[in-house]
């Protein structure tokens, strides 16, 4: 069993698995907008790209929910 | 023709405040005055940006909304009064517009825009700004530009957060790189909206808006800005061009 690390979520330090994919953050931190942007060190990641790319320890994630409002 | 007198002794006093500006002075107002901007929505976002672009003297806005004016938009939708309810949006902006500024050019759309008329509505613009209220219509709109190679500038608000970015196309990414999902997790448009948060991301697409159109750099090309009003911070985000977007990448090899 792979152990915890600490990564930084929207500011907040949390305690994730070693070897979490952003895809595994997104569904473990319930972002459930579509179209919800993800920053990974303050580098946008594109959708296609959460499933295969891991954090390491004190990475920075940023969930950004879209407004879409008028 | 040289030494012909660019402006009117009436708009020299009216955009005197702005004249000033070295960034534009009296060529930068005649570009502004033969510019045509399409706005597509006059709700919170549309009611602040046609009417600063009015205001500024773009000289001709061509508005698009298909919907009428009703009380519940009254608490941030500026460019409507009480006495306006039932009447067209557009019908309500253009009166508006043109009592701030009788030179104004302003086209009225009351239609619902899609992929199906939105090429003869950007027909002739510089520019798109969008001040929609659903991800769909902002698909249809980011098509458009790419097709006609105009700048978009897309805002949006939800409660005290909204948030603005420009694509050009040709030099950045589009919308559909930042946001490949058709679908937001909610498609309804009852979301929660504020007044001032409107003013603030509409305040910001019309200054990005007289930039391109005075032919300075545009700033939120390729740059997400995010506007969190409950902790009153700005943050950017940048987002390059999707290399395998459907819509805005260059074929490799080819």
């Amino acid at each position: 069993m792979k152990g915890a690390i600490r990564i930084i979520v929207n500011g907040m330090t949390e305690e994730v698995p070693e070897g979490a994919t952003l895809a595994f953050l997104i569904e473990h931190f319930q972002e459930k907008d579509p179209a919800l942007i993800v920053e990974h060190n303050n580098r946008f990641v594109f959708p296609k790209q959460y499933s295969t790319t891991t954090v390491s320890p004190n990475d920075r994630v940023e969930f950004i929910n879209p407004d879409f409002g008028g | 023709m040289k030494g012909r007198p660019l402006l009117t002794e009436e708009q020299k006093r009216r955009y005197r405040r702005q004249l000033i500006l070295p960034e534009i002075g009296e060529e930068g107002q005649e570009k502004l005055g033969k510019a045509r901007v399409l706005i597509v929505g006059l709700g919170g976002l549309g009611s602040i940006s046609s009417y600063y672009l009015a205001a500024a003297g773009v000289g001709h806005l061509r508005i698009v909304d298909r919907d009428a004016v009703g009380l519940e938009n009254l608490n941030r939708q500026l460019l409507h009064s009480t006495v306006d309810l039932g009447r067209p949006k557009v019908e309500s902006a253009s009166e508006k517009l043109l009592r701030l500024n009788p030179s104004c050019h302003v086209q009225t759309a009351i239609v619902n825009i899609g992929d199906e008329n939105a090429l003869g509505l950007a027909k002739g613009c510089a520019l798109i700004i969008d001040a929609t209220d659903n991800i769909a219509t902002r698909h249809v709109l980011n098509r458009v530009s790419l097709k006609k190679q105009i700048p978009f500038i897309y805002g949006g608000i939800s409660g005290w957060n909204g948030m603005a970015a420009t694509f050009i196309p040709g030099k950045t990414g589009c919308f559909a790189c930042l946001f490949p999902q058709e679908r937001a997790r909610t498609n309804e448009t009852e979301f929660p909206a504020l007044g001032p948060t409107a003013g603030v991301i509409a305040s910001i697409q019309s200054m990005e808006a007289l930039r391109i159109l005075l032919g300075l750099p545009p700033k939120l090309a390729g740059r997400l800005l995010t506007f969190r009003g409950v902790e009153m911070r700005f943050r950017s985000t940048f987002v390059e061009q999707d290399p395998e977007c459907p819509l805005c990448a260059r074929p490799q090899g080819g």
